[in-house]
């Protein structure tokens, strides 16, 4: 009976082969499904508390970000006001900029405004090179 | 001078199989590499959808000098995951600009958000000191723009 035993002969190495494959597989699958969180946005520097500057109302241009997103421009001293949309916000600026280099942009928003249209007018002074900004709140 | 056929030829001996045994290693080396230098957010997760900006741009500034404060859409203010009101931000924000005088506030708004909870929140700001801020905002394609 001892002859007929069937011999067995089981390698004695544990199979390291596809071992590299299951570590690259776990790799990528992290290096694809980790998203990572950026820091980003657009930059402000807000006046000191209590520290109000003066200016001459020809330096300021006015832009008051209504509710429905439009946006009233006024120019300074000038009792003109002009409605547009925000997307020209940015070549108004540089043309007024252009004629004035000291311009400040006060930009108004309505407090019932959502907060995106204020974002959309600094957005677009901010693209056009504006560094002098003051964000306030419409007052009716 | 042509050797190979003058029956000289040597018969080489490296093996032609590529060495894949160290594969494995250098595979987990980098997951255990990339898996301890992950850092993970600290906060929970807030459902918010920023504002949308083309000049948005990339802040170079290291984490621990970021105040991240969420709004979402129902006007909830949250910083290190707490609920606050509008009028204990400045309480809240104050001292940890004492601790971190280079500390800078990002503020994660949703975009439909009123603007008047926008200007409260950066008089708060104001007031306890931390006056450079930014809007986190979603960088916008040109393109979408002129969709819209």
């Amino acid at each position: 009976m001892a002859l007929m035993r069937k011999k067995n002969k089981p390698s004695g190495d544990i199979p390291t082969s596809s071992m590299a494959d299951i570590a690259f597989l776990l790799l990528i699958f992290f290096l694809v499904t980790t998203v990572f969180d950026e820091e980003k946005g657009l930059e402000i520097v807000l006046p000191e508390q209590d520290s109000e500057v003066e200016v001459s109302q020809k330096n300021v241009i006015h832009l008051m970000v209504q509710v429905d997103g439009l946006v009233a421009v006024k120019r300074g001293e000038s009792p003109q006001v002009q409605r547009v949309r925000s997307q020209e916000i940015g070549s108004i600026w540089r043309q007024a900029a252009a004629a004035n280099p000291n311009l400040i942009a006060a930009v108004k928003t309505a407090p019932a405004a959502p907060y995106r249209y204020m974002i959309d007018v600094l957005d677009q002074l901010q693209g056009a090179g504006a560094d002098k900004i003051s964000l306030q709140v419409l007052e009716e | 001078m042509s050797v190979s056929k003058g029956g000289l030829k040597r018969k080489s001996k490296a093996s032609s199989e590529i060495p894949s045994s160290s594969l494995a290693d250098m595979a987990f080396l980098l997951l255990i590499f990339f898996m301890v230098s992950t850092t993970f957010k600290k906060e929970k997760t807030r459902t918010y959808e920023p504002p949308q900006a083309e000049a948005t741009q990339k802040r170079e500034e290291p984490r621990k000098d970021v105040l991240h404060v969420y709004v979402e859409r129902d006007g909830g203010i949250y910083i290190n995951d707490q609920l606050l009101q509008l009028d204990q931000v400045s309480n809240v924000v104050a001292p940890l600009y004492e601790e971190n005088r280079s500390m800078i506030v990002q503020l994660r708004a949703d975009r439909e958000v009123p603007y008047a909870t926008v200007d409260q929140l950066q008089k708060e700001f104001q007031q306890a000191g931390a006056i450079r801020m930014v809007f986190y905002t979603e960088l916008e394609q040109r393109a979408t723009r002129e969709r819209r």
